[in-house]
């Protein structure tokens, strides 16, 4: 009886916790508040006609770019598309043509009222002569030279954002936020030889169309390096920060909150030589057998990776499991014996330069030596390069980084071979997926590209970020976050400017 | 070369050869001292390398041995000694190590030799490092060489292994120390010394790996040779490497080998001396040599100059005096100064003047009286001849008195024809001598030398080839190009005359006469050669005496005449012969006479007394 009693003394306490913590987690979400982001890129660039395909840079740009600038469609999380800028949208039968009905009463954020002209500009900027966009009384028209069955794919992601230019130069957008300042780089005052980090500093626009985002401000810091995130995390100067694959373990055996998108990283090897075949096929089979990816993945980057086989990640094409990166050192070395005198791998090393910013990258090109080392293949790291992934000038093997941009896989491969110094291209119908299989297959069995890992990224939250939604494909949703007031026992949340009237922030709403 | 000259030279070469000599030995012993200072420097600079790698290998070891008593590394042993352990957590382990123990190199090793964890070559986890399992004592090992593998290349490392044990699992814990510029950095260097460290680890020399404490060394490319002499045979060597023409740039480099734990070469420890001090010391002793030689000349040249001068001075009186002598005035004396052998010497010196000067006036003396012996002789002789027909014609006369008057007006006509014919040959004598006596001055006008010697010929040649006389032949050699020269014609004809004459009373079984002249520069020269009997060297020393004749009827005055009229021409004269072949006169008369000698004959000096013209014709 007494037991009994105990029992549901017990199960009255846990029912009362959970109603209070159920209580607690449906708080009402709060207007108010700086959201200072801390990222890695040191520069980042608002004008979306000025991102390189595939770039970590670009990537982090874009994300900043999606705060201020809105979309025609947007994809929510189960994979449909949402109305944004555009409210209605049809095609023919051949999927060349596509009519978009343009949002009406949406304003810039100087006030200006955004025009099916000032719409079809900005995506014929970005789009480059794929399409051809006309403006239409309502809307807008895309004709495409080839059907593009994906076209709501490539417009939800990449640069198409629809922006307005002024005469200085500078774009307004119509997104949740404006920019209000934007300080580059400058050297501190206590040590000229530094730099102070570059900082963007955005205001929630009050007369956004989708409803006022939850925060004030938005505070990005450019340049901050990967330990100092996490750093600035933990002792409460960031609420956002970015966390490199090797540091995931760390953080979260420290209690951080980290989120983690799909795959969104490929780090892979590029050929640049010029060597004639069957020589250069050889030396790629050869390093291609040789490298240990396993180690790679679970070792270096301490299980925070994928290993890579394919070019475009199973989650945007299904496919990529079909693929296999087997390690066979015999059988390299067996390549490696036949090699004829002189080429580059063999008695003269193989210089390979490491395109992808940080150590971590630089450590993947040095696990690529040693492994090289062990089917007796010569590979020297010559350098760490730039985050944008343009060719380097420099024939050689390249360790590079490439970030998935577009959700459309044909638009995604095709962007990057074209980023490739051979600048393949896919050709027509690429669109259909067994066709886009056979053309990864065929590219992947070149072994001019040797995929090595995918990295989704991390990105650290500190315990008063709320509403915290970003998408698998690496869209952060910053306007939907709010932010949990500091200062509890005085009632008045810090910095914050509660808005009681104003309405909840609905990601697509569009009424 | 003047005594002068050479006193100054001795002298000079004597300060030279000094200051040369001390600037050698000064140079020779600076350079030992250098050498032997820079063999201590270079010892105390090894010793002083050798305890700090001593002590920086006990560091390391020390180091080494904290991380691996470590919590964090037992607790680490203890994750791994679990089935299934996952050793990937660990992987920055060591970076953390090394950065919490100052060490540039931390690895931990699994106990099957599986690289966990990399402080300097991350890349290379889950690599196996067999030689670490390989021993068993690695915690009584201190610290030794290693060829450190890094990604971008090699390096050299100070390294210590320790082991750590739970339960049944082992790792082991590698840590180092880079040796590089920074630890040459830790040296205290004496001034003039480096100290280069040349790391092993490519299969050839690479000039990259030679580093002093500020980072590569320039012009490292220099030091191949000694490097491939010490990776063949690994000992101490040294060498002296000279880095451009100046001999101040070279630097003497003393090699050491360093080797790790089984006897590979891993590096060279290299101590550079430089030779610029000892050079520019050699260069400022040679300066001050230079000045000191210079200024040694100088006061030489002035020493020299005042010393020989002190020296040669009363030698040179006396080479003077001695002269003055040679010429003639034998009662010559120099002053005596000091008693030192100069002073002793003039001294004897004045006593051999002046015993010459009496000896010369007892010669006088004595040759004056021989003269008037020979001359009161020869008058004696030459007037006892005619004397006697004198005496004997008077005799007759009287004798004749008692003749008949015929008789004795025969006698005395042929008496008084021959006391006539006798006084006239008395005063011929007395003629002969006075005109000896009254030689005149010469009076110098131009004259043919070879037609006063054909003149002269001219009025012999009767007698050349007299009837019942052996003939004479005459044989000219005269040089018709001879130039005129001043001269008294009738006294050269007069000597030439006398000379011609002598010759044909040499020759009285006949023979040859040979007349020659030619010319010889400033003079003229005439010899005049028979082929008679010849002369004895003490008739020749005597030919010119006064009076002094080798024939019966000779008044001896011939060639006194000759030589007379030559040395008053200002010429010489000279005699040679031999016994059995004949007698050369040869006289030698200067083309032009001096202004002096060509005044009017009041104005002319008085002739040299015979006996010096006889002196200069002997000569």
């Amino acid at each position: 009886m007494r037991s009994i009693k105990s029992v549901l003394r017990a199960a009255i306490s846990a029912a009362l916790a959970l109603v209070a913590a159920a209580a607690l987690q449906a708080a009402p979400p709060r207007f108010g508040g700086t959201l200072r982001v801390k990222l890695r890129s040191s520069r980042i660039s608002l004008d979306p006609r000025e991102w390189t395909p595939g770039s970590l840079n670009s990537s982090d740009s874009r994300k900043i770019a999606s705060l201020v600038y809105d979309r025609l469609v947007t994809l929510n999380d189960y994979g449909q598309f949402q109305p944004a800028l555009a409210t209605e949208w049809t095609h023919d039968a051949t999927f060349k043509t596509w009519h978009f009905k343009l949002r009406a009463g949406v304003h810039f954020s100087d006030g200006s009222a955004l025009t099916p002209a000032l719409a079809a500009a900005a995506l014929q900027s970005t789009s480059g002569k794929n399409f051809e966009i006309a403006a239409t009384e309502a809307g807008l028209t895309i004709h495409s030279l080839q059907p593009a069955p994906d076209i709501l794919e490539q417009l939800a992601s990449g640069n198409d954002f629809i922006f307005r230019a002024q005469l200085d130069g500078k774009l307004l957008g119509t997104g949740p936020f404006l920019v209000a300042e934007a300080v580059p780089e400058a050297p501190a005052e206590a040590n000229p030889l530094a730099t102070k980090p570059a900082r963007i500093k955005l205001l929630a626009n009050e007369n956004c169309w989708a409803g006022r985002p939850f925060v004030d401000v938005v505070e990005v810091t450019l340049g901050e390096p990967a330990l100092r995130q996490l750093l600035d995390l933990q002792v409460n100067r960031a609420e956002i920060a970015e966390i490199t694959p090797d540091l995931v373990r760390k953080g979260r055996e420290e209690g951080l909150r980290i989120w983690n998108s799909a795959p969104l990283v490929l780090v892979a090897l590029r050929f640049d030589d010029a060597l004639a075949a069957p020589a250069s096929d050889s030396l790629h089979e050869a390093l291609w057998l040789a490298i240990d990816r396993d180690t790679m993945a679970n070792v270096l980057l301490q299980r925070q990776a994928q290993l890579a086989a394919a070019l475009l990640p199973q989650w945007l094409t299904g496919y990529a499991f079909l693929f296999e990166s087997p390690m066979n050192l015999p059988r390299a070395k067996e390549l490696r014996a036949s090699f004829p005198a002189g080429v580059a791998g063999a008695e003269q090393a193989l210089r390979l330069h490491v395109d992808a910013p940080g150590d971590l990258f630089k450590l993947m090109g040095e696990r690529v030596a040693v492994n090289a080392r062990q089917a007796n293949l010569l590979v020297q790291v010559a350098g760490v390069g730039s985050a944008n992934n343009t060719a380097a000038p420099s024939d050689g093997l390249h360790l590079f980084a490439w970030h998935y941009d577009s959700l459309s896989p044909r638009t995604e491969l095709e962007t990057l071979l074209r980023q490739m110094p051979d600048g393949s291209d896919l050709g027509a119908n690429a669109a259909d997926p067994e066709q886009l299989f056979a053309q990864e297959r065929r590219l992947l069995e070149e072994h001019r590209i040797l995929p090595l890992v995918v990295l989704p990224e991390y990105v650290g939250l500190r315990a008063n970020v709320h509403n915290w939604n970003g998408s698998p494909w690496g869209d952060w949703r910053l306007a939907d976050v709010w932010l949990e007031a500091e200062d509890t026992s005085s009632g008045k949340a810090a910095g914050s400017t509660q808005k009681e009237n104003m309405p909840a922030r609905t990601p697509g709403a569009n009424q | 070369m003047t005594f002068r000259t050479k006193v100054f030279l001795i002298f000079l070469i004597t300060v030279l050869a000094s200051v040369s000599l001390v600037a050698y030995g000064v140079t020779h012993y600076t350079q030992r001292a250098f050498e032997q200072m820079d063999a201590q420097r270079t010892q105390a600079l090894e010793v002083q390398f050798k305890k700090e790698f001593e002590q920086r290998g006990e560091m390391v070891v020390q180091q080494v041995e904290n991380i691996a008593n470590a919590e964090v590394t037992l607790r680490m042993v203890l994750d791994l000694s679990r089935p299934n352990a996952d050793a990937s957590l660990y992987l920055h382990d060591a970076n953390g190590a090394a950065q919490s123990h100052g060490l540039d190199f931390v690895e931990f090793v699994n106990s099957d030799g599986t690289l966990i964890s990399s402080a300097q070559y991350p890349a290379r986890v889950g690599y196996k490092n067999d030689w670490v399992t390989a021993s068993k004592s690695w915690d009584s090992t201190g610290a030794f060489l290693k060829r450190e593998e890094l990604p971008d290349g090699v390096a050299l490392s100070l390294t210590a292994v320790r082991t750590q044990t739970v339960g049944d699992k082992t790792i082991y814990i590698i840590g180092g120390r880079r040796l590089d510029k920074n630890f040459l950095a830790t040296l205290e260097l004496p001034p003039g010394m480096r100290a280069l460290l040349y790391s092993n680890l490519d299969s050839s020399f690479n000039a990259i790996s030679l580093t002093d404490a500020n980072g590569p060394v320039s012009q490292g490319e220099s030091f191949e040779s000694l490097i491939e002499q010490i990776q063949k045979h690994p000992q101490d060597t040294t060498k002296t490497i000279s880095w451009n023409n100046d001999p101040a740039s070279a630097e003497a480099f003393h090699a050491t080998p360093l080797k790790g734990r089984s006897g590979e070469l891993l590096g060279v420890l290299l101590l550079g001396s430089s030779a610029r001090e000892l050079v520019l010391l050699q260069r400022e002793i040679l300066k001050i040599a230079a000045v000191v030689a210079l200024a040694a000349i100088f006061i030489g040249l002035l020493v020299s100059w005042w010393v020989s001068r002190r020296i040669t001075r009363p030698v040179e009186e006396l080479a003077d005096a001695a002269r003055d002598v040679a010429s003639g005035r034998w009662d010559t004396k120099i002053d005596v100064r000091g008693g030192d052998e100069i002073g002793q010497l003039a001294h004897a010196f004045n006593e051999m003047t002046g015993t010459l000067a009496a000896q010369k006036e007892k010669l006088v003396q004595t040759e004056r009286v021989a003269a008037w012996r020979e001359l009161a002789r020869r008058l004696a002789h030459e007037l006892r001849n005619p004397l006697f027909p004198l005496q004997i014609t008077v005799e007759n006369l009287q004798r004749a008195r008692q003749l008949g008057p015929q008789q004795f007006q025969e006698v005395f006509s042929e008496a008084t024809a021959t006391l006539k014919a006798e006084l006239s040959n008395l005063n011929t004598i007395v003629g002969r001598f006075s005109d000896f006596s009254k030689m005149p001055t010469p009076e110098f006008s131009k004259v043919s030398v070879n037609e006063t010697l054909r003149d002269a010929i001219r009025l012999f040649e009767p007698q050349f080839t007299a009837v019942g006389k052996p003939p004479i032949t005459t044989e000219y050699f005269l040089n018709e190009s001879l130039p005129e020269i001043e001269a008294d014609p009738d006294l050269l004809h007069k000597a030439f005359q006398n000379l011609v004459l002598n010759a044909l009373d040499a020759m009285p079984a006949g023979g040859t006469l040979s007349l020659r002249s030619s010319d010889a520069g400033e003079i003229v020269r005439v010899e005049v050669s028979d082929t008679g009997k010849g002369l004895t060297p003490e008739e020749c020393s005597r030919l010119f005496t006064p009076y002094y004749t080798t024939k019966q009827q000779g008044t001896g005055l011939g060639l006194a005449i000759v030589q007379s009229v030559v040395s008053d021409h200002h010429g010489t004269i000279s005699v040679s012969s031999e016994e059995g072949h004949g007698t050369t006169f040869r006289i030698e008369l200067p083309k032009r006479q001096s202004d002096a000698a060509l005044k009017p004959k009041k104005d002319a000096p008085p002739t040299e007394p015979l006996s010096e013209r006889a002196a200069t014709a002997s000569d």
